[in-house]
């Protein structure tokens, strides 16, 4: 075990975070009424790996949600690579480069593994319509170069024995790697995992923990992810962000956070 | 084996009411393959008009009842720019029209009532049919149109060496027949084998998880009511072509309803195989149980071909409601 | 003793030659990134001497050890076929082994040389760093995760290449003069054998030994240049060093590596290998997916399925062998085969294989059969690290169940009074590395080898391994008593899970059986008998008659042999509790430590052979909780029904 702890030491000297990714200010979000978030402000920095905890309910997938453009928010701002914006849609938010994986599953169950992936690459394929559907010259040979990334994927998150399964019949961990893959493909500046480790056993904890250091020490990718696994949480973030009640209640170190007494009190300390 | 036994028996009485003219004598062998063959050639086009409803329901969840109007307003469309034009010009730029529809429809319909209750989507297709059915009229007029395919209406004798007397065929079901054939492969290929197609099949899968990969639901909608709107063009003419260009064109593809019930609203072989089940059996029904209704109950025994199909889909629903190929659970319509 | 192998006489001349005659002939295939790669034998030839001018520039010379730790990739052979260039001895290692485990081989040989395949083998070396301070070198194949390690000692296996192609640069026509100084009688690899019981011993093997038996066996299997293998054992493995390396540089046949060890099945379909290699346990696990599949299947394709399986079971053995077979069978098969068995085979990844060997352990005679009945020319052969493999093959048309064939052309086989199997063969090992006593205790000096196996020849000469001979005994009457063989044969049964037999100093062979619950389980389901665990099964009345109709049929089969007609088993019982590691009964490799359980179960035994029809235990047991307590129960002991020697009949 000795050089464990020293090839770890080394990936957090090698990897620079950079310059502020996203930037959420004061957002506020309410369904009907009732508060999910509340002036909400934090920066994700370039190839960091944030947090988000706390306990059901206190806002994080709305959060993730309003990043994501799925939910619009009533009040603040959210700035991506320095740019102000309003009121993106989903779609639009994966052009600017932001992917996500889900908490419960949303693969494509008619799909295979391969085609499944294979629609991260959708918004960079550029051949026309009638193109492909003559699968003429750049449509034939854009699937292929598509295809090779692909490959290098699944390559990455070792599901080669997988290809032409039908995602419906993988095992869980399998489909989450999976849905990891197709955030994968589309080779994003920022990727939101929805509790990546959710219902996993500790061995498929420990291979989804790997490739999430992996994508971003190797891609550079910035991570948001949302997780309830604390001991995940404390490994693997570099910064923490905790809410309570769609309130920020820290924001830190992994160590700085352990020590906060509002956290504590609304969250460690409480048993789950 | 639980679980399928009434579909079993079902599928039993349907073939065996289908053995039965042959079995007892009722039909000389020719004629029974006769009305089989006309049958058929009347589910390829039922099929045809299925095909548009999966497609949509498959790829928005929106059941388009505006699917009968549209292929109304398809063969109104092609039928009079005819007049004036080639009819493969005037097919080209009908297609051109139900593309130029499709965007409407999402501009207008869709994108201002997306997220809204599947009923509320059904109204609106409600109001589209209406609205196509009467605008139709208003721009192209409400006579009775010629398409005319350049094939000879005349029917043609073949198999006399089989069958006594020979099996009298109509030159353009034929063509319908294999035109309907070539679509099918052509959009299955389509969906399985292009990115688009990928994306199709994704939207239809799971609406959130496909705009997280990027891929745009409006655009997703255009083009699945445009492929529709093709579908409906080839319907419409083949329709047409056999019936004239009327008004009751939209009231036999409404015969497309219960073809989907049959197949299952998600499943394009189940809309294929659907219109040739429906196609096959009014006109059975039609041709050899009206007479036996005649005799022995003394009844009038015309209109078995109206009300056969709805029958039939109700059977279905109760027996089996997702359809033949359809997904288990239905949570929309 | 030492045939002649020719003037081709080390692995690196033959790679010379097999890239001067057929350079542009597939070597190696590796499926990468979902396509298959494939390096020609000059592509192949190249990369060996970019590799090896880079090893020589880190010093690696004459004698010295490299060790080689990973899956089969064509860099970990192209590495192998590099050291052994510069007259360095390759020794691969087993990729699962603990870093603990790799320590003594590392330090034993004094390496200085690693290639590890990936970051999980290269932190393994780095753990053991500091008890193997010689280890200077360690480059990986795959450079995943590895980005941020910065030990001196870590390069890239593209780094080593640059050296590589640097140094061929400054001087060529080094390696070609350094392979030429090899001979046939310089080691050419070194296999550590798995060390159970004592350290592990490394086995020296020589180009001569190996390239030997690799060609008897291929001249007598008629293999050429056309084969295809897929290499998919571990490659510290001497039989998959032999089908994956000695082998194809012997005759210039292809391998192929899989993907990952998980597309194993698939990557077979896509190859079709001709030549295969399996043992027991893979064509278990192969035969149970089948099976599962079945299970699984309509009505229509299992009644379709267990008809033609009934056939190919009747006759297929038969029809492979080509004996005579009636021609409605003949019909029958040959319908079964358009039907049932191609797509099978197809399935399997078995279409196209000629020649499949199985070895190793024991292999149960329906399973063997199995194979045999879909048109699978699966055989039987004997040997060991210390022989290169070949010592016994099965030829074809002579396969049988329970032998592993006559010696192989150039093997010399004789037994001891105490029935062990000796071995005098041009296969034979030339050390144990560093171990002159170890050596000299397994090799006479008339150069025999002493397995430690005991067996027989049968009545056509072919070889039967019966037991190790520590292991067999004697009945007081003298007859063999083979405790392993016995035991096997029970364990074929799926209702079976243990087994074990007295007999060493007794009248008779009397057993324990512990039953499988799962097999027993599912059977008793399937008659609607209701129990409340393990021993509610065990001491039911139809689980000890199907226990009996196992062991009698096991009595009927040992009838038919000779030598073991005497040692039947005559009584048993159903144990009242599994056998487990835990509480010393077994080994934690499973296998069942007889002398502690007959001690531990002295009452039982006594009962056995005092002819008693029942006897009553008490036993502490330790639950799955954690806890313990205390089980009593009456065992019933049965008599099962013997035959009479099949010899003696005939005699009569």
């Amino acid at each position: 075990m000795s050089a464990q702890p020293q090839a770890q030491e080394m990936i957090a000297q090698g990897r620079r975070i950079g310059e502020v990714l996203l930037s959420v200010e004061e957002v506020s979000l309410s369904f009907g009424g009732v508060n999910a978030l509340t002036d909400v402000s934090f920066e994700v920095r370039e190839h960091e790996i944030r947090a988000i905890i706390g306990p059901n309910g206190a806002g994080k997938s709305s959060m993730l949600n309003v990043i994501n453009g799925v939910y619009h928010p009533q009040k603040g701002t959210i700035r991506f690579l320095g740019q102000p914006r309003h009121d993106v849609d989903t779609h639009e938010a994966a052009a600017q480069g932001i992917a996500r994986t889900f908490q419960n599953l949303a693969l494509f169950k008619g799909m295979n593994v391969l085609d499944n992936i294979m629609t991260g690459r959708n918004l960079r394929m550029k051949a026309g319509l009638l193109a492909q559907a003559i699968r003429f010259g750049r449509a034939e040979r854009e699937e292929l170069e598509h295809r090779a990334v692909v490959e290098r994927i699944i390559d990455f998150l070792e599901i080669q024995a997988y290809r032409k399964t039908p995602v419906g019949r993988l095992p869980y961990g399998l489909q989450k790697r999976v849905d990891l893959g197709r955030a994968l493909a589309m080779e994003p500046r920022l990727l939101l995992l929805d509790e990546p480790m959710a219902g996993m056993n500790v061995e498929e904890k420990q291979d989804m923990c790997r490739f999430v250091l992996d994508v971003n020490d190797q891609f550079g990718t910035t991570i948001v992810l949302i997780e309830h696994d604390m001991g995940v949480v404390m490994d693997i973030s570099d910064r923490v962000i905790v809410l309570d009640y769609g309130k920020k209640i820290g924001d830190g170190t992994p160590d700085e956070v352990r020590g906060t007494q509002a956290v504590i009190d609304a969250y460690l300390g409480v048993s789950h | 084996m639980k679980r399928h036994l009434p579909i079993i028996i079902l599928i039993a009485a349907l073939l065996a009411g289908l053995a039965a003219p042959l079995a007892t004598g009722a039909s000389a062998p020719g004629f029974f393959v006769e009305v089989l063959l006309g049958g058929l050639m009347a589910g390829v086009l039922y099929s045809l008009v299925a095909l548009g409803f999966v497609l949509i329901f498959k790829a928005s969840g929106v059941f388009n009842f505006a699917q009968g109007a549209m292929v109304l307003f398809a063969a109104l469309s092609v039928a009079r720019m005819a007049e004036v034009m080639p009819l493969w010009v005037a097919a080209l730029l009908g297609v051109g029209i139900m593309v130029l529809l499709a965007i409407v429809v999402e501009r207008v319909v869709l994108r201002p009532l997306v997220n809204q209750e599947g009923v509320v989507l059904l109204m609106a297709t409600l109001g589209v049919s209406y609205f196509l059915d009467g605008f139709g009229q208003s721009v192209w007029g409400s006579d009775i149109y010629e398409i005319n395919l350049g094939l000879s209406k005349a029917p043609v004798l073949i198999l006399r060496n089989v069958f006594q007397g020979g099996i009298l065929i109509n030159k353009d079901d034929v063509a319908a027949a294999v035109v309907a054939v070539l679509l099918v492969v052509a959009l299955a290929l389509f969906f399985q084998k292009t990115a688009t197609g990928r994306a199709l099949r994704a939207v239809a899968d799971d609406h959130q998880a496909a705009q997280s990969v990027g891929i745009p639901l409006n655009r997703i909608w255009v083009i699945v009511w445009s492929v529709a709107g093709v579908v409906a063009v080839v319907a419409g003419m083949m329709w047409g072509s056999k019936l004239g260009v009327q008004f009751s064109i939209s009231q036999v593809a409404l015969k497309a309803l219960p073809v989907v019930i049959l197949g299952g609203f998600t499943s394009i072989p189940g809309a294929i195989i659907g219109g040739l089940i429906i196609g096959v059996g009014e006109k059975m029904a039609e041709v050899f149980l009206g007479p036996v209704m005649v005799r022995t109950f003394d009844l009038a025994g015309g209109g078995i071909e109206n009300w056969f199909a709805y029958v039939l889909a109700l059977l279905f629903l109760l027996v089996r409601p997702e359809g033949l190929f359809g997904e288990r659970i239905i949570d929309r319509v | 003793m030492a045939t002649d192998i020719g003037t081709l006489d080390t692995f690196p001349k033959l790679l010379l030659h097999h890239a001067a005659v057929r350079g542009e002939r597939p070597a190696i295939r590796e499926k990468d990134l979902g396509i298959w790669q494939t390096w020609t034998w000059k592509q192949f030839a190249d990369e060996v001497q970019i590799l090896a001018c880079a090893l020589a520039e880190q010093g690696l010379g004459r004698g010295d050890h490299m060790a080689l730790i990973g899956d089969n990739r064509p860099r970990i052979y192209a590495a192998m076929c590099a050291a052994q260039c510069l007259g360095a001895v390759p020794v691969p290692m087993y990729q699962d082994a603990a870093a603990a485990e790799m320590a003594f081989p590392i330090q034993n040989a004094d390496i200085a040389h690693a290639l590890a395949e990936d970051q999980e083998q290269v932190d393994k070396l780095l753990e053991i760093l500091p008890q193997c301070p010689r280890l200077a070198h360690i480059t990986y194949d795959d450079p995943r995760g590895l980005r941020h390690y910065a030990q001196p000692q870590l390069a890239s296996y593209d780094r080593l290449r640059e050296i590589g192609v640097e140094a061929q640069r400054r001087e060529p026509g080094f390696i070609e003069r350094e392979i030429a100084k090899g001979t046939g009688d310089d080691p050419a690899a070194m296999f550590f054998t798995s060390g159970t019981t004592a350290t592990p011993k490394g086995v020296v093997l020589t180009h001569h030994a190996l390239i030997d038996r690799a060609r008897a066996a291929a001249e007598m299997e008629g293999l050429s240049d056309s084969d295809v293998v897929l290499a998919y054992l571990p490659p510290a493995w001497i039989g998959q060093n032999i089908f994956s390396y000695a082998q194809p540089f012997a005759t210039g046949y292809c391998i192929c590596c899989p993907e990952s060890a998980e597309t194993v099945m698939t990557d077979m379909r896509e190859i079709g290998p001709s030549y295969y290699f399996a043992p027991p346990r893979v064509l278990e696990a192969l035969l149970t997916q089948v099976s599962i599949r079945m299970e699984d299947a309509g009505r229509v394709k299992r009644a379709m399925y267990l008809y033609f399986m009934d056939v190919a079971q009747r006759v297929g053995g038969a029809i492979l062998d080509r004996k005579k077979v009636g021609v409605g069978d003949r019909l029958r098969y040959a319908l079964g085969d358009v039907l049932v068995y191609g797509p099978l085979r197809n399935v399997l990844g078995m279409s196209r294989v000629r020649v499949a060997y199985t070895a190793g352990e024991a292999i149960g005679p329906d399973l063997f059969k199995f194979y045999r009945s879909l048109g699978i020319n699966l055989k039987q052969l004997y040997g060991s690290t210390e022989t290169s493999v070949f010592v016994c093959v099965q030829p074809n048309g002579q396969v049988k169940p329970d032998t592993v064939g006559p010696a192989v052309p150039g093997v010399e086989l004789k037994f001891t009074p105490q029935r062990e199997l000796l071995i005098r063969s041009p296969g034979l090992f030339k050390e144990y590395y560093k171990n002159p006593q170890a050596t000299a205790e397994a090799k006479d000096r008339e150069g025999w080898f002493h397995t430690g196996d005991a067996g027989y020849f049968d009545g056509d000469g072919h070889l039967k391994i019966i037991d190790r001979v520590k292991d067999v005994g004697k009945l007081n009457d003298g007859t063999l008593f083979a405790p392993k063989y016995l035991e096997n044969k029970l364990k074929f049964f799926p209702y079976v899970k243990e087994a074990v037999t007295f007999g060493d100093g007794r009248d008779r062979v009397c057993a324990f059986i512990n039953i499988d619950m799962e097999a027993v389980g599912n059977w008793a389901e399937k008659r609607s008998l209701a129990y409340t665990g393990y021993i509610d099964l065990a001491s039911r009345d139809d689980v000890g008659e199907l226990v009996g109709q196992c062991v009698e049929r096991v009595n009927a089969d040992l009838a038919q042999d000779p030598e073991l007609a005497g040692s039947q088993i005559h009584r048993f019982l159903v144990l009242h509790k599994e056998l487990d590691a835990d509480d010393g009964e077994l080994t934690r490799t499973r296998k069942v430590r007889r002398g502690f359980i007959g001690e531990r179960y002295a009452p039982l035994v006594k009962a056995l052979y005092a002819g008693e029809a029942s006897v009553h235990v008490e036993a502490q047991v330790k639950y799955e909780d954690g806890r313990s307590g205390s089980i009593s129960a009456d065992l019933k002991i049965r008599d099962a029904k013997t035959f009479a020697p099949a010899a003696a009949k005939r005699a009569a």
